[in-house]
């Protein structure tokens, strides 16, 4: 029952949505040379993949699905969700690494 | 929905004939829908309680052969956890009463709302078409653990896939209240104006929404692993046992919120009303119910002391589980604060609510035991659990939904039943659990484990004690039905607020229009519990 006129409406620039898609696609490119390069690395491999991964879902959600521009109530939410999700993932791992 | 404003109408009368109720996109309609659903397959479950509860009457085989036995306590909890405790209250109450109770006229999504329903009803056929289909239901207990859950050829798939949809259904209702509650109280009603039962509702909500679809996938890869083989839990194909644990238990044990939650909000409705006090310590209850929620995350591994899990973990799991404790505690203490002093009414829905607080309290401190390292080794696997699992769900949860029955009542059929017949249902009804599952907790201490169609002669007489006590159980619920039933056909008009409540729901007529309100309803000054003492 807000009144939705008041609220300001972002209107993403072109510049904005295309240099948002070429970091995507440098960081793609990234994660190939990296998986090519490293290729004896295993572990690190693996780990350089998650990272790039990671920082290309933010910029998604952060450019493509307007979460900058958006109420910060939502940026709150996704922060608590991730942090949830890595506890889980915390607490499995502690019984794995000390068994 | 403009065709229909006019406010003689109450909501069943608007429309008629059975295609506007199974396409009906109001939250009563859809409520009402639920209740009936979920109280055919609480019926069905039941049974199947008593019969187990029969064939543990005297040693040996009684009345089923030992793999019937147990296809009869999976199909038994399956039904009970996934048809009934955890859609009940919210699906039922929360449907009707959340938007009457914030002072607006539905659900935010009231499609979605339909959604839900429809998904309840295709899930629940896919969890009994395996008692006509393949080789009959799953014989793993409800929590389908792997490997066994992989190699026997009863039919887990379709099981594990009933779960999967009855999920969904479960995850739409918590979105939809989450957003109806941002987004459509009344005009004034700030968060700390929300009835407990709505901040009960938001904080299971988030247990819905974020926890089910961990269960969704776990139970996809059991799928996995049946039909394709891939080795995710079988040790012998390279999987881990102990992980399907895990991811098992994320979900399970917060379900153990979605249950318990919107029970408690039941209560911290009830109990102001019929104390006529305003209730002690409105903020610790809210806080507490989003204190639980959170907590309640990060105590799944208290399952699992006993399974090969670490021993830091297990000390880790055991500290968190006390912690939880707290919160639960806080609530009780309010409750009882509130009462202390005020005018008691013992009419029943509040005699529901005072046994909900004595069986739930049973159920937890139970459940502290079980969280003690030492104590649990012995416990685990015993009667003892499933004597502490029922004074939680049963005890708890169902008796707090048989009061939420009682209570609201009148406000949705506009009738009342009699009174004097739920009184003595209720008596029956205490009894019977009691005698039912107390023997339970002693048999476990005694060490007699669960999940057997056969036990030692020396737990005979408890067991034969627990056995009268599901047919008092059993005739109580009876008495408590056809009272209610008769009370919707027949009983005496209720009028607009019977119990002299002051939250936003009892200011409509009974039973409601179908946009809820005929007049705006007012707020009351100084919040939804401001009586007069
Ligand atoms: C008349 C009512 C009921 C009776 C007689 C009954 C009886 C039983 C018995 C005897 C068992 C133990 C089976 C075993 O371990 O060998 C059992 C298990 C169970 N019951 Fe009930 N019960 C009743 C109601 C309920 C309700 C209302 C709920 C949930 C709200 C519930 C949830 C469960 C669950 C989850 C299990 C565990 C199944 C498993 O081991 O996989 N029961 N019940
Ligand atoms: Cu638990």
């Amino acid at each position: 029952m807000e009144d939705h006129s008041k609220e300001k409406q972002h209107i993403v620039s072109y510049k904005e949505n295309f240099g948002t898609w070429l970091g995507l696609m440098l960081l793609t490119a990234l994660t190939v040379a990296v998986s090519v390069a490293n290729a004896s690395l295993i572990t690190l491999t693996v780990v350089t993949a998650l990272v790039i991964a990671t920082t290309k879902a933010i910029l998604v959600a952060y450019y493509f699905m307007h979460l900058k521009f958006d109420h910060k109530l939502y940026r709150i939410m996704l922060l608590i969700i991730t942090l949830l999700f890595s506890s889980f993932m915390l607490l499995t791992i502690v019984d794995y690494l000390s068994r | 929905m403009s065709e229909s404003l006019s406010t003689d109408l109450n909501f069943f009368q608007v429309k008629k004939g059975i295609i506007s109720w199974l396409f009906s996109l109001d939250h009563k309609r859809i409520g009402l829908m639920y209740l009936y659903a979920i109280i055919s397959f609480f019926l069905v479950g039941v049974t199947l309680g008593l019969l187990m509860r029969l064939e543990l009457i005297a040693p040996g085989e009684t009345i089923m052969k030992a793999k019937t036995y147990n296809q009869t306590f999976t199909l038994h909890g399956v039904i009970m956890i996934f048809l009934f405790i955890i859609p009940s209250i919210p699906a039922i109450f929360g449907n009707f009463f959340l938007p009457i109770m914030l002072g607006t006229d539905d659900v935010a999504l009231p499609k979605l709302n339909l959604l839900s329903w429809w998904l309840y009803v295709i899930g629940a056929l896919f969890a009994l078409s395996t008692l006509v289909f393949g080789d009959g239901p799953a014989d793993t207990g409800w929590t389908f653990y792997a490997p066994y859950s992989v190699q026997t050829n009863t039919n887990v798939t379709m099981s594990v896939m009933a779960a999967f949809i009855l999920g969904f259904s479960s995850i739409l209702t918590g979105l939809n209240f989450i957003v109806t509650i941002h987004r459509l109280r009344a005009p004034g009603m700030g968060w700390f104006q929300m009835p407990l039962f709505a901040w009960s509702l938001y904080a299971t909500s988030w247990i819905q929404l974020l926890a089910t679809p961990i269960i969704g996938i776990t139970l996809l890869m059991i799928v996995a692993e049946r039909a394709f083989g891939v080795g995710l839990f079988d040790p012998a194909i390279g999987g881990d046992p102990i992980l399907y644990q895990h991811l098992f238990w994320i979900y399970s044990h917060p379900a153990v919120y979605i249950m318990a939650l919107p029970a408690m909000g039941i209560i911290s409705e009830i109990i102001p009303t019929f104390a006529k006090r305003s209730i002690f310590g409105y903020k610790a209850i809210a806080y507490s119910s989003m204190a639980i929620a959170f907590v309640g995350y990060f105590v799944w591994g208290h399952h699992m002391f006993t399974s090969g899990m670490s021993g830091s973990a297990r000390i880790i799991f055991s500290v968190l589980t006390f912690m939880v404790a707290i919160p639960t505690a806080i609530k009780v203490f309010n409750w009882v604060a509130t009462m202390y002093k005020g005018s008691i009414d013992l009419q029943p829905p509040m005699l529901y609510a005072m046994a909900f607080i004595f069986q739930f309290m049973i159920g937890g401190l139970t459940g502290l035991v079980l969280a003690a390292l030492a104590a649990d080794i012995h416990l685990h696997d015993t009667y003892f659990v499933v004597g502490h699992f029922h004074y939680v769900m049963f005890g708890g949860t169902g008796f707090a939904m048989f009061g939420g029955m009682h209570y609201w009542f009148p406000k949705i059929w506009g009738r009342m039943y009699n009174i004097k017949i739920a009184k003595f249902a209720f008596a029956l009804l205490v009894l019977g659990f009691n005698m039912l599952y107390f023997p339970m907790l002693i048999l476990g201490l005694m060490g007699m484990p669960r999940r057997y169609y056969d036990y030692l002669p020396q737990f005979t007489d408890l067991n034969v004690l627990s056995t009268v006590g599901s047919w008092i159980l059993a005739i109580g619920l009876i008495t408590m039905l056809v009272n209610l039933i008769n009370g919707m056909r027949k009983g005496a008009p209720a009028g607009r607020n019977p119990w002299g409540s002051i939250s936003l729901e009892w200011q409509t007529k009974s039973p409601p229009p179908l946009e809820n309100f005929d007049k705006q309803p007012e707020l009351n000054e100084g919040g939804p519990y401001n009586y007069k003492n």
